[in-house]
């Protein structure tokens, strides 16, 4: 095994790779840090809190006195577990988000392996942390946890299609998988211009693809109290923790290459052009942050049908609107055109599946109404 | 759609909001990290915390003749007093025949309801405005006699305490004076 | 696993699975147990468990002398005590034949009125909760805060205020009250306002609320709900208006109802509720008239002649009933409450059925159940 990894890449290569990844598992460990921090600041900003302030100046000490604090916690494995897939599920949930990290690129240079099929390996990545989500579901021998485990496989399953949809209209475009390639791709205009349903939809699957609110089905809080998570403690469950966070990132980060231009940006250059990217991400995660405190939680089954009626749809109508533009060769606003116009047609169905109550609600009020007149004068005239 | 866009709106402009003016109040000292404000949260003036005993500093005795009242006035039979000849009373220096001999509050007990206060009839017993009595023993609540009279005393000193017999006669006086007042204005 | 006597388990299939929700569990609102049964996400059968908080109120009551008992009245329903109170007091007053000064009438109906719209506030935060979203908690907790603020200055608790004397009040409001309540009252109609733009009309809080668990009006009376579980199904009454106590049928407020009777209208009634009584309390604070409010009775032993009285009130969750049986002692002979907590939450079998997992935490928390009241 090893000879044939050595047999394909040389000795210095292999080198530079194991220094590289100690570096990603730096960075995304700050990077982590500094989201868990950022999202109980505009959280708490956002509710009128003050979110952490006491630990360091403006609370900048939190992340570490959590991470602190989990690690010194006891780790309870429940007798009546599968030891084996608890020992080894968030094991595999939070291997399969750093492997998707190896190939995401920072800036032209700044990745560990670029990969010419580095879109492809990414999602074939990302689907195996659900595996993990579900072992961790079943191991703990907890029926919020396994209901928790079928709601995540079902759920993120069922997002992944729109995903690897859009993410393949936006390869025709640039005519690669690879994610340099991507970027240089849009050298000319940001994807986005041309492809704004694809932005939309890779940003709705991509909420639900982590687990964020509105889509924090499978660990809802109020319903089955942390879901596959619930019967983890300490370290175990700060390394799911970990996952989640280094998730949203490739998300943002995966959003920001697609179709916000990468890490293009004026002014800065070479490895600086990182601060572009970064600044990207950040602005994308802070957007999460901010649906999260605006939105309740779906239910499961308006999950699936949301996933399945309007999701995978449009995205199959994203990909055959890129074909078509790039068989005739039409002129890129013909797709912006197109794009949007299928971006109308999606708030149209959500506006026609979700305001199915609201126009309820309408019609309530104008019953109401009416009785309240019908009342009015009986009232006055009945006395009590 | 729109609601929800709505929604998103409402959300932006509370963050606003909240990086300009939080809600929250810090405890126990608030200020930010330029600006320390040492003093906590401010009790209203009718707070009810735990009770105490009253010290008359004109005779310097307690004010409590251990009469019962309170006592049978407690819905959670938290408090018991024992009563002694005053002899203060003896040398004349006080108009208490008996007085406080030993007096004690369980205060894991007390409900903070106040009925104590109302019942009695020697301005004895106050709901001072102290909260934070956490303690780490089983009896580290059970207040006793000198206990309840130093945090009664603090009390007084801090909010400058009048006993409400006095209190009514003062009010009744003021609004005399002001009447009167008012009068001789109207009368030059 | 848990243990459940044979003769409660439906008859169930191999594939269905019990699922214990409660009583550590976030969304049941204090210690209330649910076992369900569920296939898959859907329930098939819940057997509700109370009773873990019960302390014996009502029979603590016999113990206590007629102004201790206050104290306990407090603490049945910990959310709208006032209203417990209030409820409490007239029973002993109609029970002794007393008239109350009309200030401290006016003065009993602001406050009631406020705790109702403190505790629709803690609704509409636990509603947003259960439905997931955590924003409107946080709007709608700073308004009860500042009307536990306004409390405070009051009656010196927060809470367990033990204000409501029989006879009238423990003492006069403080000088500013009027200005204070007005300021409050101001803010809380925006903080009402934000959350109820927040949440209401939310594209996914109505799909999760809308046709939830609708109760038809005849099954809403036939269980026996009360309050604004059963105007949300469209009958019309409310105890303030049906058979007006206190100084109620001065004031010009309207009752809405809902007609669907599922759980989003259960929902916005409270909502709606909030601005009737933000409109009680303008009026009332208008007609408040000057007097003598305390009760030279608090500091007396009480001692009501024999015989019996029931009386009720409109609480936030419903219909409040206080039946007092008196044997001419110091104390009551018996107390008996009719908590309408407790008789809305029989309905909860019946609207669970054929739900789903996620809906039955947002079913009851549109109850709105104070689990100190329903164990009591």
């Amino acid at each position: 095994m090893l000879e044939a990894i050595l047999l394909t890449i040389s000795l210095d290569d292999f080198i530079w790779i194991i220094v590289g990844l100690f570096a990603m598992f730096t960075c995304l460990s700050i990077v982590v840090l500094s989201l868990t921090w950022l999202e109980r600041k505009v959280l708490g900003r956002l509710q009128l809190r003050l979110g952490p302030t006491r630990t360091g100046p403006m609370g900048l000490m939190q992340p570490i006195a959590d991470a602190l604090k989990l690690i010194l916690k006891e780790d309870i494995v429940p007798a009546s577990s599968e030891k084996a897939l608890f020992w080894v599920a968030p094991v595999i949930v939070v291997i399969s988000a750093f492997m998707i990290w190896v190939t995401i690129p920072g800036t032209q240079t700044a990745v560990i392996q670029n990969l010419d099929l580095g879109l492809f390996y990414i999602i074939a990545f990302s689907v195996i942390g659900i595996l993990g989500l579900v072992l961790a579901g079943w191991g703990s021998a907890n029926k919020y946890g396994t209901l928790g485990g079928l709601r995540a496989a079902a759920q993120l399953i069922s997002y992944e299609i729109p995903i690897i949809m859009v993410a393949i209209s936006v390869a025709m475009l640039a005519q690669s998988l690879d994610l340099r390639e991507i970027v240089d791709g849009q050298n000319d205009y940001i994807y986005v211009f041309v492809q704004p349903l694809g932005l939309v939809l890779f940003f709705i699957a991509g909420l639900a693809e982590v687990g964020r609110t509105p889509f924090d089905i499978y660990f809802a809080e109020s319903e089955i109290v942390g879901g596959p998570f619930v019967e983890y403690s300490g370290a175990h469950w700060s390394v799911f923790f970990l996952a989640e966070y280094i998730n949203t990132f490739a998300i943002a980060a995966l959003m920001v290459i697609l179709f916000l231009g990468g890490w293009s940006g004026p002014v800065l250059s070479g490895n600086w052009e990182i601060i572009w990217f970064l600044g990207k991400v950040y602005v994308v995660i802070m957007v999460i942050f901010w649906v999260r405190g605006t939105f309740p939680r779906l239910r499961i089954d308006q999950l699936m049908a949301f996933a399945w009626k309007v999701m995978v749809p449009m995205s199959f109508l994203s990909v055959v609107m890129t074909a078509v533009y790039q068989f005739y060769d039409w002129p890129a606003w013909s797709l912006t055109a197109m794009s949007s116009a299928g971006l109308a047609v999606v708030g149209l169905l959500i506006f026609k599946k979700m305001t199915a109550p609201s126009k309820l609600v309408a019609e309530v009020k104008a019953r109401r109404e009416a009785l309240e007149a019908q009342r009015r004068p009986a009232a006055s005239g009945g006395g009590d | 759609m729109f609601n929800s866009l709505k929604g998103l709106v409402v959300t932006l402009v509370s963050t606003m909001n909240g990086l300009r003016s939080p809600v929250t109040r810090q405890y126990p000292n608030s200020g930010n990290l330029l600006k320390k404000h040492l003093e906590p949260t401010p009790v209203k003036d009718r707070f009810m915390g735990f009770p105490a005993l009253t010290w008359d500093e004109e005779i310097n005795e307690p004010y409590c003749t251990s009469c019962m009242v309170c006592i049978r006035g407690c819905p959670t039979q938290c408090m018991s007093a024992v009563m002694k000849d005053n002899p203060l009373y003896e040398q004349e220096k006080s108009s208490r025949r008996k007085i406080v001999d030993s007096f004690e509050i369980n205060l894991n007990r007390c409900i903070l309801c106040g009925i104590c206060v109302e019942v009695c009839n020697f301005d004895a017993i106050v709901m001072t405005h102290e909260h934070e009595m956490s303690t780490s023993s089983r009896n580290g609540d059970r207040m006793n006699l000198p206990a309840l009279l130093e945090l009664g005393h603090k009390f007084q000193k801090e909010t400058d305490w009048i006993p409400p017999t006095k209190r009514a006669k003062v009010v009744k006086e003021d609004a005399t004076e002001v009447s009167k007042a008012s009068a001789d204005a109207e009368a030059s | 696993m848990t243990q459940i006597p044979e003769n409660i388990m439906p008859n169930s299939e191999p594939v269905e699975m019990l699922l214990n929700m409660g009583p550590q569990h976030p969304s049941t609102h204090g210690v209330f147990r649910m076992v369900l049964w569920v296939d898959g996400e859907k329930i098939v059968d819940v057997v509700p468990h109370i009773g873990y908080l019960h302390r014996g109120s009502e029979k603590l009551c016999e113990g206590e002398q007629y102004n201790q008992v206050i104290t306990l009245f407090d603490r049945m329903d910990y959310i709208a005590n006032f209203n417990n109170e209030h409820v409490y007091v007239r029973a002993v007053e109609k029970l002794m034949g007393l008239e109350v000064s009309e200030r401290s009438e006016y003065i009993r109906v602001i406050l009631c009125e406020l705790n109702r719209i403190a505790s629709h506030m803690l609704f509409i935060a636990t509603m947003g909760l259960d439905a997931g979203a955590m924003t409107p908690s946080m709007f709608c907790f700073r308004g009860r805060e500042r009307i536990q603020g306004l409390f405070e200055s009051v009656s010196g608790a927060r809470m367990m205020h033990n204000y409501f004397r029989i006879g009238g009040l423990k003492e006069d409001v403080p000088d500013d009250f009027v200005h204070q309540v007005r300021e409050v009252l101001d803010l809380v109609k925006k903080d009402t306002e934000e959350s109820d733009k927040l949440l209401s009309f939310n594209e996914i809080f109505l799909a999760r609320l809308k046709n939830i668990a609708v109760m038809s009006a005849e099954d809403a009376i036939d269980f026996g709900l009360t309050g604004p579980c059963l105007r949300a199904s469209g009958v019309d009454y409310d105890v303030r208006k049906a058979a007006p106590y206190s100084v109620y049928d001065r004031f010009d407020f309207d009752v809405p109802i809902g007609l669907d009777g599922d759980c989003w209208d259960r929902y916005y009634l409270r909502v709606q509720e909030v601005y009737q009584s933000i409109r009680i309390v303008e009026q009332a604070l208008e007609q408040l008239p000057s007097g003598d409010v305390a009760s030279s009775l608090g500091r007396r032993l009480l001692r009501p002649p024999a015989g019996e009285v029931y009386v009720r009130g409109e609480n936030p969750r419903g219909e409040l009933g206080v039946y007092l049986n008196s044997d001419g002692t110091d104390r009551p002979y018996r107390i008996k409450v009719r908590p309408p907590s407790f008789c809305n939450l029989s309905s909860l079998k019946h609207m669970l059925k054929d739900s789903w997992i996620a809906d039955s935490v947002v079913i009851l928390g549109a109850l709105d159940i104070v689990l100190g009241e329903v164990d009591r």
